[in-house]
């Protein structure tokens, strides 16, 4: 640990605990980077190691109808959801960390709810109560099922960035006359613009990973990406699979540095250091 | 006024349904309450109850032990090292369950990479089994819940003002005193919160056993099986209202906890 770490044994003792942490990681990472070499493969079924190099599998992917009409799904599908669950979340979190409502922390754990709890409950409860009135297999359907379960990701993005600024802006703006409307458009919004951004694009990333909604409500003209891959896990094990999910590995990597630099822009427009004081 | 948007979907896409799955377990030919009886009387529903709790306990104990050093390196990582320290958590935390789960097959397979592996080192003589086992499953549960337990860990850990260890290190705490009697106690708070994070996301596990298998299904690979292979959907809805109770009663454990945290955190 500190300054104690003087004699032999404590040295030994934290290097072997930083020994650890690194295998942790390790075994974090390494394991799910095994598609890729496997998707280079030129066999015809998944063989460790491959017996040579080929991109054939990324041609068969992108010739694929299936695999199209599922990314153009998951689209369809992702940016409604993460738009509703955006402007839903904000106001959410306007009303619990600004406004005067009673239960403030009782309101906060109800709509951080659908995102804890187990998927397949929420699946066998929607489904029923969406063949009555017919949206099974439609967009709507899955497209508010998926705002539902992510819109506490920008519930808890956005009331981060509102605790992190007094609200005498606010106060301010209103001082001067500005009415609601304007004193959120002019004032609060810039102020967590960032925060905005980064819970659209973990909704968005959720969305476009999220199995079991999409396993009950979606139907074989409008199934998602993860749908698609699980359907097709479950009857062949080809490299197309592997070079599928490369693919959709590296737009999730995008999505996370496009968040990243808007966290990263925030702190800067913000003029605080790096290292914020709650980092 | 703002809320009563957000709320609105909440009833009628969260709430309803949760009690559309109520009112469901109670819809059984037999009596209001025949599904549950149902569920108590069949000894493989039973088991994979208490399966579905033993591989929770496990893998909770698991990710804990495991993601503690973890997270108090990087706690203690500075300028790029805390950037990569992050990247490697993050990246894992949002990357699929689906290609995450694929992967682990891949290498656990039959003819998988872990066999050949130990095949081409004389290691063993002919493959072994390790998908559709308890250990190979649990490895893979464990490692795909890992960011759920560093990322509390490490959010309680960079609270601790170091200046408590020097202050215990001044007194003639050795490290190991310092770390029982100081920092564990400092720290609890994101192991609460992390195990319960990780012990609710296990016990409604689907994507993993579900594609790996394992002595048991898991609850949730139950429900799925009732409902598209036996379309009983009234036992289904009693498994899922007992996943239910379950979950709500930890999630109440896990808000006192995480206020803990955030009060732990103002304190500073």
């Amino acid at each position: 640990m500190n300054g104690a770490a003087t004699t032999p044994v404590w040295r030994i003792l934290s290097a072997g605990i930083a020994l650890l942490a690194v295998l942790v990681l390790i075994y974090l990472v390494l394991p799910t980077l095994v598609i890729v070499p496997l998707s280079f493969s030129s066999d015809t079924f998944l063989k460790f190691p491959p017996s040579g190099f080929s991109t054939r599998w990324y041609e068969s992917f992108a010739a694929s109808t299936d695999y199209q009409l599922a990314i153009l799904n998951s689209l369809k599908i992702g940016v409604p959801a993460a738009l509703v669950a955006t402007v839903f979340g904000v106001m959410a979190a306007l009303a619990v960390v600004r406004g005067a409502v009673p239960f403030r922390r009782t309101l906060a754990a109800l709509i951080i709810a659908p995102l804890i709890l187990p998927q397949i409950i929420l699946a066998i409860g929607l489904f029923p109560l969406m063949a009555k009135v017919g949206l099974i297999g439609t967009y709507p359907g899955i497209v508010l099922a998926h705002a539902v379960v992510t819109m506490p990701l920008v519930f808890i993005t956005v009331s981060a960035a509102l605790r992190n600024y007094a609200p005498t802006y606010e106060l301010a703006a209103m001082t001067l006359g500005a009415n609601p409307w304007r004193t959120f458009r002019h004032v609060t919004f810039p102020m967590i613009r960032p925060g905005v951004i980064v819970g659209f694009i973990f909704a968005l990333t959720f969305s476009f990973d999220e199995l079991i909604l999409a396993m009950f409500l979606t139907s074989p003209t409008t199934r998602t990406v993860p749908r698609l891959l699980w359907e097709q896990l479950n009857f062949q094990m080809t490299p197309i699979i592997a070079a599928a999910t490369v693919v959709l590995l590296t737009a999730t990597i995008a999505l996370l540095c496009l968040a990243a630099i808007a966290g990263a822009g925030a702190r800067r427009r913000m003029g605080r250091p790096a290292e914020g004081v709650n980092g | 006024m703002l809320l009563a948007a957000p709320l609105t979907l909440l009833a009628l896409f969260f709430l309803l349904p949760l009690l559309t799955v109520f009112g469901q377990s109670f819809a059984a030919p037999d009596g209001p309450l025949g599904t549950y009886a149902r569920v108590a009387g069949d000894s493989a529903l039973r088991y994979s109850l208490i399966y579905t709790f033993q591989t929770a306990a496990i893998v909770t104990l698991a990710a804990l032990v495991l993601s503690y050093p973890v997270a108090f390196l990087i706690s203690r990582a500075q300028g790029r090292w805390l950037v990569i320290g992050m990247v490697l958590v993050l990246v894992p935390f949002w990357t699929s369950a689906v290609i995450r789960s694929y992967a682990w097959l891949v290498l656990l397979q039959r003819r998988g990479v872990v066999n050949e592996i130990m095949l081409a080192l004389g290691l063993i003589d002919r493959p072994l089994r390790l998908a559709n086992t308890d250990l190979g499953t649990h490895v893979a549960m464990v490692q795909i819940m890992l960011p759920f337990m560093i990322l509390p860990l490490l959010s309680a850990m960079r609270g601790i003002d170091p200046s408590m260890l020097r202050a215990a290190a001044i007194l003639g705490a050795n490290p190991w005193r310092q770390f029982v009697n100081v920092y564990l106690p400092l720290s609890t708070p994101g192991v609460g919160a992390g195990c319960v994070l990780v012990f609710i996301s296990t016990l409604g596990f689907y994507i993993t056993p579900a594609l790996l298998g394992g002595s048991s299904p898991m609850i949730a690979v139950a429900i799925e099986q009732q409902v598209s292979r036996l379309l009983d959907w009234p036992l289904a809805s009693a498994l899922a209202t007992v996943l239910l109770v379950l979950t709500c009663a930890l999630f109440m454990l896990y808000e006192r906890l995480n206020r803990r945290l955030a009060g732990a955190g103002e304190g500073r």
